[in-house]
């Protein structure tokens, strides 16, 4: 009896001590879940910043440009992407063939008209073999490369065995404005638990008239890292934010397969950032090497999209900024699918009385965050995501990522369509 | 009794040790997007008068404090220019490797810049608005030295620490650097600083000596184990194949005959360091290449102290990135080192787009940098050594 109790107690000390290993691995695999990052492959590919404007003259400031897109497959199993072209572009409601900024009340349509948002969605299906590189031009899509491909646009010269051949459409606009996400998928376009993908843009400007022109810029897409186990395949992405479901932990938050013992975690993908984290020049700044004029524009989108129903929401972002004082200034704006805007627009419609003036702030750079306000709509998550561009006057121009702070309890979505 | 306590005490150590492990996996990543301990500038220019590519370069170096309270980190340039800067570094133009350190202090939130070429005073004059020239208004952070040489080529590294100086795990810390031409084009060029991150778990934390542990296990160095993060196992470059055309030119800025080239340029430092005797570390870096085609190639080069080079010039074989050879226009490219005894190595890359300009002049040059994606943990970790105390 004695040795019985003993081995009762040893087997509890065990069991004690295997449950606490557990629960610590556990935690640790928790911790360990990776973060939304534009320097790891991850699963979902976000390119926030598409410009296309090829008309010779161009239609548009940024013009005349294009966007190279490049995707790699990091594993040695081929992939698929399911990839979504979001056209920001709006359109005069009067003169819908009159492309405009929503956002921009001083636009082309003029003081009788309205710019109306579109946000319309165009979305194709491209397999990658092991470890391929691909890359095409936003403004012409690519094809199988034959002897009729035109001569230096990019074309896809290997097909995965097995599958039809690769084509992406051009963009549906010219010049166009909008983002790009892609999602790692099985051959059917089924979402997959696959960290696979990683990303870059180039926005080339270019043009011989009136005068000689080159700017490259290049920025990494941002990826949303799988959680391994967790997808269900179905087209309702969940990302962060997860809750147990069934098991014996049923209700309780979770951000990993193994939280949630018995049951599944409803989060498929890491959550987007709380906080975007921003350093820039002030607008209006000299730079101290060139003399040139330094000016700042910012791409947000939001991680939550609703692809099915072709809805947005809009998001309350609010601002906070330093200077190089320490001193402390907020603001705020908003964003609806997509804005592109320079960091004086924020506040100010004259930009040298902004808080992002460097005449007002009085030092050269500042920080920056951005904070997208929890809104009343359940079907969305209200965070965003974006990527910065600098700009010289009369010089050149620097694209680069910004920093991430936090998550959020709350999960952001991604409806596919059916 | 024994028998059952050693029993549990095995279980205990299988326990702890699966533990263990899981925590060495976990530490798998650096980043250039989240605010860190150790930030890595891996390349810093400054050439006034061009004299090393026919263009005059500088560079500009951000750093912000992230959190509410006041932040410290010592920072270490190292300069890897070659003494004769006419000439490329080899064998008779062994570069300096020479390291320079400072002190910087951030205030709440503050954010910081100074140019690379003169460094920032510790001026209390000019701690005041500007409406013009706002080169060195706000809290200078700071005497910042300039660069040790024209031209300078290397890299910088910041570490944080408390206010005695001792190395801390805060996770402060972010940093950008904008390389900018100063031929009248200001073309600009602006990556990332790679962050390494400070852990803080139970068995892993800082013991605040001049040992810095990234990744690995519990060795004599480092006895508390990894301090921060490894460095990764596999850095990849997504690029264009070397010389390839770049579309967009060909399509929009392209009509004075000759034809657009794309070349990639390729900066790897390895993440240990010994700044108290000042060796110099080397690694044997492996690169796998596979093209469109699924085909794949591979070559290596020797990085020591800080290795900057054009794709098409890595190793005796470095010609299999030319775009003739690899036979797309292109790439993915897998950098790691060449064993597991070796440092591990981080990077940056820059791409120079060339637009022709006509017969007999010189074509445009567009520099645009971006931060490599990096997959995997050193497993046995690397160590940065601190100058000690005097």
């Amino acid at each position: 009896m004695i040795r019985a109790g003993r081995s009762a107690s040893v087997m509890g000390h065990l069991v004690r001590a295997v449950c606490v290993g557990v629960v610590l691995f556990c935690g640790v695999a928790n911790s360990a879940l990776a973060d939304v990052a534009s320097d790891q492959a991850a699963a979902i590919l976000i390119f926030p910043k598409v410009l296309v404007d090829t008309a010779t003259p161009p239609n548009t400031k940024r013009g005349p440009i294009d966007t190279l897109i490049r995707v790699s497959n990091t594993s040695e199993k081929p992939i698929s992407l399911f990839c979504f072209y979001i056209n920001a572009n709006g359109h005069c409601k009067n003169a819908p063939t009159t492309i405009c900024d929503p956002y921009d009340r001083s636009g082309p349509c003029g003081q009788t008209d309205v710019c109306e948002a579109g946000w319309h969605e165009t979305d194709f299906l491209v397999t990658l073999s092991p470890r391929q590189p691909i890359a095409w031009l936003a403004s012409v899509g690519a094809a199988p490369c034959d002897d009729s491909s035109p001569a230096g646009v990019p074309c896809f010269p290997f097909a995965v065995s097995g599958q039809p051949p690769n084509k992406i459409q051009p963009v549906s606009e010219d010049p166009f404005v909008g983002e790009l996400k892609c999602i790692a998928a099985n051959f059917d376009g089924v979402p997959v638990d696959r960290n696979d993908l990683k990303g870059e843009a180039e926005l080339v400007r270019s043009s011989t008239t009136p005068n000689q022109l080159l700017d490259v810029e290049v920025y990494n897409a941002i990826g949303i890292p799988a959680i391994t186990g967790a997808n269900d395949g179905d087209t309702k992405l969940v990302l962060g934010g997860g809750m147990c479901t069934g098991g014996s932990r049923n209700g309780s938050t979770c951000a990993s397969v193994s939280a949630c013992p018995g049951g599944r975690c409803t989060a498929e993908y890491s959550g987007c950032p709380n906080i975007l984290i921003l350093d820039h020049f002030f607008d209006g700044a000299t730079d101290p090497v060139t003399g040139k004029q330094v000016t700042t524009t910012l791409t947000l989108v939001p991680c939550s999209e609703d692809f099915e129903a072709q809805a947005s929401v809009p998001i309350v972002v609010q601002v906070l900024e330093f200077n190089e004082f320490e001193q402390r200034f907020s603001t705020s704006t908003s964003v609806t699918c997509f804005r592109d805007f320079k960091l004086t627009d924020i506040d100010a419609s004259t930009p040298d009385r902004s808080l992002f003036s460097a005449t007002v702030m009085g030092t050269l750079t500042g920080q920056t965050r951005f904070r997208g306000v929890v809104g009343k709509d359940p079907r969305y998550g209200y965070t965003l995501l974006g990527v910065a561009e600098e700009f010289r006057k009369d010089g050149g121009t620097a694209a680069f990522n910004l920093h991430f702070n936090g998550s959020r309890p709350d999960s952001d979505y991604m409806y596919l369509p059916h | 009794m024994g028998s059952a306590s050693g029993m549990i005490g095995r279980w205990a150590v299988i326990t702890g040790l699966a533990f263990t492990v899981s925590v060495a996996a976990a530490r798998a990543d650096i980043t250039t997007e989240r605010s860190a301990s150790i930030l890595i500038f891996p390349k810093l220019v400054f050439d006034s008068k061009g004299v090393q590519t026919g263009i005059p370069v500088d560079t500009i170096i951000q750093i912000s404090n992230t959190s509410n309270s006041m932040v410290f980190a010592h920072c270490f340039y190292v300069n890897a220019a070659p003494p004769d800067p006419t000439h490329p570094p080899g064998p008779t133009n062994v570069p300096i490797w020479q390291e320079v350190d400072f002190e910087i202090f951030l205030t709440k939130q503050q954010p910081t810049h100074w140019v690379l070429s003169t460094g920032r005073l510790d001026d209390p004059t000019d701690n005041k608005s500007c409406n013009t020239d706002c080169s060195n208004a706000g809290f200078d952070p700071g005497r910042i030295p300039p660069a040790g040489n024209d031209p300078f080529t290397g890299e910088l590294k910041c570490i944080e620490v408390d206010s005695s100086g001792a190395p801390i795990n805060g996770n402060h810390l972010k940093g950008e650097a904008t390389i900018v031409t100063t031929d009248g084009r200001a073309d600009a060029s602006k990556y990332n600083a790679v962050g390494v991150l400070g852990l803080n778990t139970d068995l892993n934390s800082n013991n605040s000596d001049n040992l810095l542990c990234l990744g690995g296990g519990v060795s004599p160095s480092c006895p508390n184990g990894a301090e921060y993060n490894a460095c990764p196992q596999t850095l990849i470059l997504n690029h264009f194949a070397e010389n390839a055309t770049d579309p967009v030119i060909e399509a929009l800025g392209n009509g004075m005959g000759g034809k657009s080239l794309v070349s990639t340029e390729l900066t790897l430092v390895p993440c240990t360091e010994d700044f108290e005797n000042q060796a110099i570390p080397s690694v044997v870096v492996q690169f796998l290449i596979t093209n469109e085609f699924e085909a794949q190639f591979s070559t290596s080069t020797t990085v020591t102290c800080w290795g900057n080079f054009r794709l098409n010039t890595i190793g005796a074989i470095g010609r299999i990135l030319e775009v003739g050879t690899l036979g797309t226009r292109f790439a993915q490219t897998r950098i790691f080192p060449a064993g597991d005894d070796q440092p591990g190595v981080i990077g940056v890359a820059e791409e120079f787009h060339s637009q022709p300009t006509g017969a007999g002049a010189k074509p445009i040059i567009s520099r645009a940098a971006e931060n490599l994606h990096g997959e995997g943990a050193r497993p046995l970790g690397d160590i940065i050594q601190l100058p000690g105390a005097f």
